[in-house]
């Protein structure tokens, strides 16, 4: 199928159009965070003062801080109570699967503002003071849906009689939890941690509905900064897109050499 | 631990608390008046009547109406370079894949605000036309540059969404169609096509449902008069304070969004039916 | 397993709603490029605590945002939202024993009428509403239009109106000759229909604080701005000018309050002195741009810094222009129709 020159042709003019749509926006901002001017439009020299100034920023510094330990936290978090949730739905009665599952869809389902205002209303009402616990409560709460949800497939795929076989062999319930359903569904759990880590990272509308005391994330700064023009914000937008690129490409390159290699010895 | 069933007990209680019972409280606050004190229990359905004003609906049916092409033009762009790409070389399919995802992981705020500098009337677009002699294009705060923010975040979704259902597709049943002299048009139109309807399905979920509900995009290439239906919820909560009014927005808005979704599993379901329908005409 | 998770949950919780220290906080809500940031580290230095330091802008989400719950120590109202702020009993009296430096203000900025004698606000930054214009783009014989240039035809799509339902209205008002504080609602519906027509026919983009860089940069013809905005602009543009139309025109005042339920007063009292101090008020004027309210502080920058700068000199002489009043009824009014006017 993939033969004529005409194919050929037709194949890179779409991708080339493709990617030089997808990286004009990141290019441009990685170019100008080394302007040194503050202009966003105008070339006037290379620099690395928005370098400089984004270090010096306390405020972005406290707020990159903020948005890798919720991160990271929330991950945690998610990940291991969607997991074990995970294992209790695919054991539990139809009737319960069917409630629990319906409302775990709820915040996948709506859209994230109604989420959002859902919870600052819960904590305005109550008068829960919010701050960083608020936000992290709000990114573990929609970061869990996804981890079970990822789960759970992997879940239906064993064989159901593990768990009865290794309680048994004398394991007691948390060994047979720890030693025999996780590891198989590991994959699973994993792919369910980098969701939940990606969807905490560049979460924006959530964290500014239910975030206060002057607790913010790099989204919700990069919008309160986004009036003036503020080449720092160019300059943490280029650390991330390499940091993210190096960890994706080498996570990526590792899997498709190691396809090469199988097919190399066969 | 009784059972294993058990595990689900914390998690229940946090569902509960935190996704019912906000769930709950917008309802509450759509259905009930503001009072001096924050909630109250003042019932009434105002803060739904008041919806119906020619001017909200405006907004209502801007939003939708701004989703669906852009939903489209996701289709339109994202299934052409989807079937590409499950045309190549698996490891170019592996690296193309990957350069499409890789935009996807930046923040999303920060994508939206490298295009104000391209699209801006000095920006560099514009430059590059004023070097060649044209005159500047007005591309921003308009609803060119709002679709074209929302296709540019949602578009690698739908990418990646009809390239799985592509990619996973059995070879066997196209080689067999070839083989039974169908030429790649047939091919394409009669088995590749249905086959990868639920992968378009998925798209579209993924597309829609955010392009309706989003007021970030809006606001920075939209400009402050731009309003869709997320900004007009942003701003009755943010700004005006009318949490009430808000909240019988979010609801209404909630309730068209589930409706389309069932709409397009009854057509993933149908669309499933029909190509394994025609697929089974095969044999 | 249920007993752990039930632990964890209170104990979320209760860490969620546990107020902070506050012995050793200072809790500032201000606009957003309000300050030398670096005046906050010395406050800080001096004085031995921490400053969290938040911004909002407009005085609309900065009361929504009390309104959800967050206590601050210090916010910076404009002046209708103090007097609303004073009418719901959310403020407490300012401790003038502590405030020394409140005598070297300017005499036109105290005692104004939403808080004679100054006994909840020290002013801070003030100034008026205005049309900011590039002169190699706009004929000078225009201006004599006023307000209604933004209405001119042969300036459409060249116009950056001010997202702001206040100013809107207070320009549209002006422009057809009422008072920007009318109870009228007949005269507030020939606004909305001035403001309507305006929107319709002039392609104009409304903006906030993104006018800013937008002017410097030479993008437009004519900006609606506030005067401190403007007197930054002229610094940075040479072919921009300012000037506020002879019909009348918008001062406002923003100021320092201490809310009611301040969790630290005696700290807030000390920052605003701080702010106050004429080294406080001169660098904070010439990071800002905006007008200065100490007299000395302002007499130096007319002879220096913004010795040509005629936002920068806010005019007090006009008998049109006026400081906006509260109202809970037309607030409500204008900001229905404000929201018509943008989404028709």
């Amino acid at each position: 199928m993939v033969g004529s020159k005409r194919n050929l042709a037709w194949t890179i003019i779409l991708i080339t159009l493709v990617l030089m749509f997808f990286y004009l926006p990141i290019m441009s901002m990685i170019v100008f965070s080394f302007n040194s001017s503050r202009s966003l439009t105008s070339w006037s020299g290379f620099s690395l003062e928005w370098y400089k100034a984004l270090f010096e920023n306390r405020e972005m510094m406290s707020a990159i801080t903020t948005t890798i330990s919720i991160a990271l936290l929330s991950t945690l978090v998610s990940t291991v109570v969607g997991t074990f949730t995970a294992i209790g739905i695919s054991k539990s009665k139809r009737l319960i699967k069917e409630i629990i599952l319906n409302v775990n869809n709820f915040p996948i389902l709506n859209p994230e503002i109604v989420t959002a205002i859902g919870l600052m209303l819960l904590y305005t009402t109550f008068k829960i003071e919010k701050g960083y616990m608020t936000m992290l409560i709000a990114h573990i709460i929609f970061s869990t849906p996804y981890v079970i949800l990822t789960v759970l497939p992997k879940l239906r795929r064993l064989d159901p009689d593990l768990a009865e076989a290794a309680l048994d062999l004398g394991c007691t319930p948390l060994q047979a939890l720890l030693k025999v359903i996780v590891p198989l569904i590991m994959p699973g759990v994993i792919s369910g941690a980098l969701i939940a880590f990606t969807m905490s990272f560049d979460d924006f509308v959530i964290s500014y509905f239910v975030s206060g005391n002057g607790v913010k994330n790099i989204s919700i700064l990069v919008y309160t900064m986004s009036k003036r023009i503020n080449p720092t914000i160019n300059a943490l937008s280029t650390i991330l897109v390499v940091i993210i690129t190096i960890i994706l490409l080498s996570v990526n390159l590792y899997d498709i050499l190691k396809k090469k290699d199988l097919k190399e010895k066969e | 631990m009784k059972s294993f069933a058990s595990l689900v007990k914390p998690y229940v209680v946090w569902m509960s608390l935190f996704i019912v019972i906000p769930m709950l409280l917008i309802l509450l606050y759509a259905i009930t008046d503001r009072g001096n004190s924050v909630l109250t229990f003042h019932f009434t359905l105002n803060n739904f009547l008041r919806f119906f004003d020619p001017v909200f609906i405006k907004v209502l049916w801007k939003s939708l109406e701004i989703a669906i092409i852009t939903t489209i033009v996701c289709i339109i762009i994202g299934y052409p370079i989807a079937y590409v790409i499950s045309n190549v070389s698996e490891r170019l399919q592996g690296l193309l894949i990957l350069s499409v995802t890789i935009p996807m992981w930046i923040n999303m705020l920060v994508r939206t605000y490298a295009w104000i500098s391209i699209l801006s009337d000095g920006g560099i677009i514009n430059s590059i036309l004023a070097a060649v002699g044209l005159g500047p294009i007005k591309m921003m705060y308009t609803d060119f540059a709002v679709i074209l923010g929302m296709v540019y975040n949602f578009l690698p979704f739908m990418i990646l969404q009809i390239y799985t259902v592509l990619a996973k597709m059995d070879r066997a049943l196209i080689n067999a169609s070839f083989d039974l002299g169908a030429n790649r048009y047939q091919t394409f139109k009669r088995i590749v096509f249905p086959l990868s309807l639920p992968g378009v399905i998925s798209g579209i979920t993924l597309v829609f449902l955010p392009a309706v509900s989003t007021f970030v995009i809006p606001k920075f290439l939209g400009g402050g008069q731009y309003m869709l239906i997320g900004n007009l919820i942003e701003n009755q909560f943010i700004t005006v304070g009318e949490w009430n009014f808000g909240s019988a927005i979010s609801l209404i808005m909630a309730m068209i969004i589930m409706g389309s979704m069932m709409l397009t599993k009854q057509v993933d379901k149908d669309a499933s039916a029909q190509a394994s329908n025609d697929g089974g005409k095969l044999w | 397993m249920k007993r752990i998770s039930v632990l964890f949950l209170i104990v979320g919780l209760a860490l969620a709603g546990c107020k902070q220290n506050t012995e050793q906080t200072l809790k500032v809500f201000n606009w957003g490029v309000y300050v030398d940031e670096d005046l906050i580290e010395e406050f800080e230095a001096e004085y031995g605590v921490t400053v969290i330091y938040d911004t909002f802008d407009s005085n609309e989400s900065m009361y929504t945002k009390l309104m959800s719950g967050e206590v601050y120590d210090i916010l910076y109202p404009s002046d209708y939202m103090v007097e609303r702020l004073i009418q719901e009993k959310a403020l407490q009296p300012l401790d003038k024993a502590v405030l020394t430096n409140l005598g070297s203000l300017m005499p036109s900025v105290l005692n104004q009428s939403f808080d004679p004698d100054n006994t909840y606000s020290a002013p801070y930054f003030w100034g008026n509403v205005g049309l900011l214009y590039d002169v190699e783009k706009v004929d000078e014989a225009d201006l004599a239009k006023g307000w209604e240039i933004l209405r001119d035809p042969q300036y459409k799509g060249q116009i950056y109106f001010y997202d702001s339902e206040r100013d809107a209205f207070m320009i549209a008002l002006k422009a057809l000759g009422y008072s920007a504080n009318t109870k009228d609602s007949a005269q507030l519906e020939k606004a909305y229909e001035w403001l309507k027509e305006l929107n319709q026919t002039m392609d104009a983009v409304y903006v906030t604080d993104d006018v800013i860089d937008n002017m410097i940069a030479g993008n437009k013809a004519i900006a609606v701005v506030y005067s401190g905005d403007a007197a930054y602009i002229l610094q940075e543009n040479p072919s921009m000018r300012y000037f506020a139309p002879e019909e009348g025109t918008n001062i406002w005042v923003d100021s320092m309050v201490i809310p009611e339920n301040a969790q630290n007063p005696k700290l807030a009292n000390a920052w605003i002195n701080f702010m106050l101090s004429a080294d406080a008020a001169e660098r904070n004027t010439v990071e800002v741009g905006y007008t200065t309210v100490r007299q000395d502080v302002y007499d130096a920058m007319l002879e220096g810094d913004y010795a040509d700068n005629n936002a920068y000199a806010v005019r007090t002489d006009n008998v049109r222009d006026e400081v906006f009043v509260y109202d809970e009824d037309m607030k409500k009014i204008i900001s229905d129709l404000w929201f018509k006017v943008k989404a028709e």
